[in-house]
């Protein structure tokens, strides 16, 4: 008997359709996966089976009983545990406060907390200062301390949403170690991921989803990884889909990585550096942060992005990319070195400094930081420049309509009009808007692209690929900050790499360099 | 999961009527509670309400009074409405008519008097408008350089404000009138006439509606063209819904929150300006006495329209002049209407998910 | 300033905190789960008026007490059901309150006792303690209290306890910064703050019968004063700490003792001065000038899962 057994679930966000008909049964015992792209219906389906949302149509059963939660409370009592994608812990309390939350005891017990961490940490390797805050944790040990917190209860049923994202190699093969190891146990493990290489690795069985719905489930003995991607994006991946089946993470499979050879890279050696007097469209020099705390976050930092140049930034996430990202934007003031765009120098410049001197920013959090999502799309789109539809104060809407529906055929932006909010377009056409924006600035020399692609489809991946792409044929340089390291290797020109907030080494983007780019990226470099 | 495609622009026209519906019925029902409090006192109905009526509308110098109340009840209204649109909420109107009171008061004693071509008048209005900007700008200058919460740094600012007026009328170093007659109440002399503002109607020396009433609909109609129209509105809007993707579009936030904060907390100052020198003529302690807050609910219940504060500050401007009769002609306190606005505001604020809820379809 | 004058001040200092620490406590605990109650000062006068009430009818302070707690229990009830099941602005319906309180219990006060009323209503005897009243300077003002007083000063600790040492103490504080991990814990948020908004409402309500059947025996038209928001602000002032609010209270109990003090001892201190102080102090605070405060991340906003 299957200890969950899941028919025909259903759910609907609004006019989205997020699931429609799913079943799938996980065994005691087994690792199983679910593969899919983003926006499949995988975190929705681990949200239904842990109550965070309810189901409009199907129905569960775990261990033979109809199960129906009405929230995450209902799901614990049976033992089914999650680590959700975004992290749920409370960031100013300790871990073992964290861990001692949602406890039956009436009086905290901390000892039996101890305890059990103490345990974990013998039979997992599962080890953290119970006393330290949340919020002065780093990304892996949080990763950490919310799988103590799931394993401290002992479940039967693990979920673990996309938990690689955020991790490190190291610590990615730990926490696929840690799956085995339960599973073995003869605990169930839901793992969802969109990197097939970690699914070769744990998995029993897979279940592929696409757009809602089951694609199929496979025993993974003797499975054909081609077939599970056709599955997952719905048609067969050729070779010129390089960058796809590079996100998709197929290692070392060269008939689909390696045979496409950077298409549309401009001719090497066209101007070696040393000849090459153009002024850079971007310098930085000695470029420290340090945070409140007097962290290092980026250490001194020195690089160059020529005219007609994409420069990838290779590293685990957290390695001060995100800063670096910020403090281009203007959204972060450095606390020393120099940034010149286009050879104006804005250290500490202000956003609509470094705008006016001709550098497009798309960022790493598009809902936070590119976009208003309750205002229109023409709204977003002009927000930076409204004098130009404004007269004695006052907006000429029509006319601000007008232009942006211009500008999004350009782009090919697809919503019904630009009066509808920015939220009603799908994650692809938000960040299509987004480059139309900053792609459509005057003067330009630069533009920044920190994790373009994160949680698009892949159209729209291709999409951003070619504006970038286009970008370096108009002569701007382009700075391209990415987790993805095959998607660096695929679109950039040169790739630099961080490790701990310091540019450790730099390489040519061929698919040659990439075990040595990993090789830094995670601490062992040779430069 | 990417949101939904519900559109908030498209259904606009679909859920307007509800945005008028439930503050109605809110009003009818609680009415219908005060009309039952006033016959369990064993007044007569009819009574209660022909002294109600007679206060609110009876007679021109009732209706004046009751628009005069309006006038003030709507400019603290319009006030937080401006800075809501930048998502702050400014609770702190008290404090900032207090203050513009204040400072119009001792404008009015002290050196507008003699100014020609209005500006006797006009100058103690602009000194109080400008005395709640600070008051305002104040919480907004924290806010940005400090990210205090503005709804506790105005509510603060507000029981901060009201004991400054108190020692104004307490020292007779500050505004307090000299000690020369028999009995000197805490209270500032009577402003001089010029400083006064005109009645609307001067042949007519039954209605007490003054110009503060064109200055209101001027400040209604400005407001309403700014968050409406404007460019600086849809910077409020972009601020208040997402202030760093605002600031990376170009938007200096921190200024925007302060301006924000400040013209609400001028159009409060200029209230309890236009309070003092169009009705009470001196200032006492507790001449502002309640406004502030009601003129808060009225803007809060607007839901953001200019329109919906005008509706609502002549609500609750005559239902103030009405109780006030009804307690002095049939002896029903005036509490009873205190019952009823407190009952209509909890009502709409409970049905606020109702309403949003469908504005989300 | 006399010994004897000392202490007098003293035990009014304490007298005049007393309220604000019943309703600082319970207001404490309910921000740090994510709910203002910005209606403290309504429940406090419509306990106080239930208090004088329900004790002038029966004759005994103890039934003015259960008045009191049923008013708070009530009002606690409704408001919990506003805020947290219908999500409504809790400002809104703060205000709301207030109206709506001092709208009823003035118009029942006048219905009631008419306009004039003079008559005694019955209250708590003041405990004598002996032993308690032999310290110098601060015996007489801790052993000349109602058995209310040592109640309060009993729910400050209980307060503490509550938010260190016990289960619910966490998840109020989890629900107040991050309710999303909270309720993926397996806490219920809702439950959680219904429990903040009841604990708050009932202590406010046990400040409010201070105010009449301990205190001053006695019912006037909108006697709290704005009692309720000196409340909110000693919590602001106290860092959201329950010891701290403590010292914010009685700091505030001195001030306006002082008020009373400063005719009698012709000291050239602006009563205004006084009565502003303590707000003046919580802007400082809450500015960020006095040390490091920073409220509950998730205070005034409602929590919808998945939302």
């Amino acid at each position: 008997m299957a200890l969950l057994e899941i028919t025909g679930l259903a759910k609907q966000f609004g006019p989205v359709v997020a699931l429609d008909g799913v079943s799938l049964t996980v065994e005691a015992g087994e690792v199983h996966c679910l593969l899919g792209e983003n926006g499949a219906g995988k975190s929705t389906l681990c949200n239904l089976i842990f109550g965070v949302h309810r189901p409009d149509a199907g129905a569960m059963a775990f261990a033979g009983r109809p199960f129906a939660p009405a929230g995450p409370a209902d799901a614990l009592r049976l033992g089914i545990a999650m680590v959700h994608q975004h992290f749920s812990l409370v960031p100013n309390m300790t871990v073992a406060e964290n861990l001692m939350l949602g406890r039956a005891d009436a009086v905290l017990r901390l000892g039996d907390a101890l305890a059990g961490l103490e345990r974990l940490a013998g039979e997992y390797g599962l080890r953290v200062d119970p006393h330290r805050v949340i919020e002065d944790l780093s990304v892996g040990e949080r990763q950490r301390v919310e799988i103590i917190k799931c394993l401290l209860g002992n479940p039967r049923l693990l979920v673990l949403d996309e938990p690689t994202a955020v991790l490190q190699h190291e610590e990615i093969d730990a926490l696929l170690g840690i799956c085995r190891r339960l599973a073995e146990n003869g605990k169930a493990v839901i793992l969802v991921t969109h990197k097939l290489a970690e699914i070769a690795k744990v998995a029993a069985r897979t279940t592929v989803l696409r757009q809602g719905r089951v694609v199929e489930t496979v025993s993974m003995a003797g499975a054909d990884m081609r077939a599970l991607v056709r599955s997952m994006v719905g048609r067969d991946v050729k070779s010129a889909d390089a960058v796809l089946a590079a996100t998709i993470g197929i290692e070392g499979d060269g008939g689909a990585a390696g045979t496409a050879p950077a298409a549309g890279k401009p001719v090497n050696g066209r101007a070696s550096p040393a000849q090459d007097t153009r002024v850079p469209a971007l310098t930085i020099e000695g470029l420290t942060y340090r945070d409140a705390d007097g962290v290092a976050r980026l250490d001194a930092v020195s690089l160059v992005v020529k005219p007609g140049e994409i420069v990838g930034v290779a590293g685990v996430e957290g390695n001060g990319q995100t800063e670096l990202g910020s403090i281009l934007a203007g959204l972060t003031g450095p606390t020393s070195g120099s940034i010149a765009i286009g050879g104006k120098a804005l250290a500490g410049a202000t956003p609509r400094e470094i705008t006016a001197a001709g550098a497009g920013i798309v960022p790493e959090d598009r809902h936070a930081v590119a976009m208003v999502p309750d205002l229109s799309i023409a709204e977003n789109l002009f927000l930076g420049m409204l004098s130009r539809f404004s007269r004695f104060g006052l907006l000429d809407r029509g006319r601000m309509s007008a232009s942006a529906a211009e500008l999004m055929r350009e782009f090919d932006v697809r919503a019904p009009g630009p009066d509808l909010p920015m939220s009603s377009l799908s994650g692809g056409n938000q960040q299509k808007a987004v480059l139309a924006r900053e792609l459509s600035l005057p003067n330009m020399v630069f533009l920044l692209a920190a994790q373009p692609t994160r949680g698009l489809d892949v159209g729209a991946v291709e999409a951003v690929y070619g504006r970038i792409r286009s970008a370096r044929e108009r002569g701007l340089g382009v700075l391209l900050i990415s987790s993805e390291l095959d998607e660096l290797i695929a679109v950039s020109d040169r790739i630099v790499v961080m490790y701990r907030g310091k540019v450790v080494g730099q390489m040519t983007s061929d698919p040659a360099n990439k075990e040595a780019i990993g090789a830094m990226m995670s601490g062992h470099g040779h430069v | 999961m990417g949101r939904t495609v519900g559109s908030k622009l498209g259904p606009l026209r679909a859920y307007l009527p509800l945005q008028i519906v439930v503050p109605v019925l809110a009003t009818v029902a609680a009415i219908a509670v005060g009309l039952v409090i006033i016959a369990s006192t064993g007044t007569p109905l009819e009574d209660a309400l022909s002294a109600f009526w007679d206060g609110m509308a009876g007679d021109i110098f009732n209706i004046g009074a009751s628009i005069n109340r309006a006038i003030s009840l709507g400019l603290v209204g319009l006030g937080f409405i401006f800075a809501n649109r930048a998502n702050l909420t400014n609770v702190g109107g008290e404090g900032q008519m207090a203050v513009g009171g204040m400072f119009a008061t001792a404008m009015a004693l002290h050196g507008a008097a003699g100014l020609p071509f209005g500006l006797a008048y006009l100058v103690p209005l602009a000194v109080g408008a400008l005395a709640g900007a600070v008051w305002g700008g104040f919480a907004g200058v924290l806010k940005a350089r400090r990210d205090t919460n503005e709804v506790i740094s105005t509510l603060l600012l507000t029981f901060i404000a009201l004991p400054l007026v108190y020692w104004s009328v307490q020292s007779f170093n500050l505004l307090r009138k000299p000690m020369s007659d028999v009995s000197s109440l805490p209270e500032s002399p009577e402003i001089p006439d010029t400083t006064k503002l005109p009645l609307l109607l001067p042949e007519d020396q039954t209605s007490p509606l003054h110009v503060g009433l064109p200055l209101a609909i001027l400040a209604v109609i400005v407001v309403a063209l700014i968050l409406q129209k404007s460019a600086f509105g849809l910077k409020l809007r972009a601020v208040g819904l997402n202030s760093i993707a605002a600031r990376r579009a170009g938007i200096r936030s921190g200024s925007l929150i302060i301006v924000a904060l400040a013209v609400s907390g001028a159009l409060g100052g200029l209230a309890g300006a236009i309070m003092i020198l169009g009705q009470q003529y001196y200032l006492t302690s507790s001449f502002s006495s309640g406004y502030g807050f009601d003129g808060l609910v009225v803007g809060l219940l607007s839901r953001g329209s200019a329109v919906g504060v005008v509706v609502g500050a002549l609500l609750f401007g005559f239902l103030r002049s009405g109780s006030i009769n009804m307690e002095i002609s049939a002896h029903v306190p005036a509490a009873v209407v205190l019952i009823c606005q407190g009952l209509i505001v909890i009502a709409i604020a409970a049905s606020a998910i109702l309403i949003d809820r469908r504005a989300r379809r | 300033m006399t010994e004897d004058q000392l202490a007098v001040f003293l035990a009014s200092s304490l007298r005049l905190a007393m309220p604000i620490i019943f309703a600082s406590m319970g207001e404490l605990l309910s921000e740090r789960a994510g709910v203002l109650n910005l209606s403290l000062d309504g429940i406090m006068l419509m306990a106080a008026f239930g208090a004088a009430l329900a004790s002038w009818a029966t004759g005994d302070a103890w039934f003015g007490l259960l008045a009191a707690v049923v008013i708070g229990l009530v009002i606690g009830v409704v408001q919990a059901v506003l805020s947290v099941n219908l999500r409504a602005n809790q400002l809104v319906v703060g205000i709301g309150f207030n109206i709506l309180a001092l709208g009823a219990t003035t118009f029942l006060y006048r219905e009631i006792f008419g306009p004039l009323s003079r008559d005694t209503i019955p209250g708590f005897a003041r405990l004598e303690f002996g032993w308690l009243a032999s310290i110098p300077v601060i015996g007489p003002a801790l052993s000349q209290q109602t058995g209310l007083a040592y109640l309060g000063l009993l729910l400050v600790i209980v307060t503490w306890a509550l938010l260190k040492y016990t289960s619910f103490g966490l998840a109020v504080r989890a629900v107040g910064e991050d309710p999303r991990a909270a309720d993926q814990a397996g806490i219920s948020v809702a439950r959680t703050r219904y429990l903040g908004v009841l604990y708050a409402a009932v202590l406010a309500a046990l400040g409010g019968a201070f105010m009449s059947i301990a205190d001053s025996n006695t019912f006037t038209e909108d006697m709290t004063k704005g009692a309720g928001y000196l409340a909110i602000t000693a919590v602001i002032f106290g860092g959201w700490d329950p010891w701290r609010t403590l010292a914010a209270c009685l700091l505030f109990g001195f001030a306006t003792a002082l008020q009373f003090l400063v005719p009698a001892m012709n000291l050239d201190i602006p009563v205004a001065v006084l009565l502003m102080l303590p707000y003046l102090l919580a802007l400082f605070a809450i500015a960020g000038f006095v040390g490091k405060t920073r409220q509950p991340a998730a205070l005034t906003l409602p929590f919808e899962r998945g939302g």
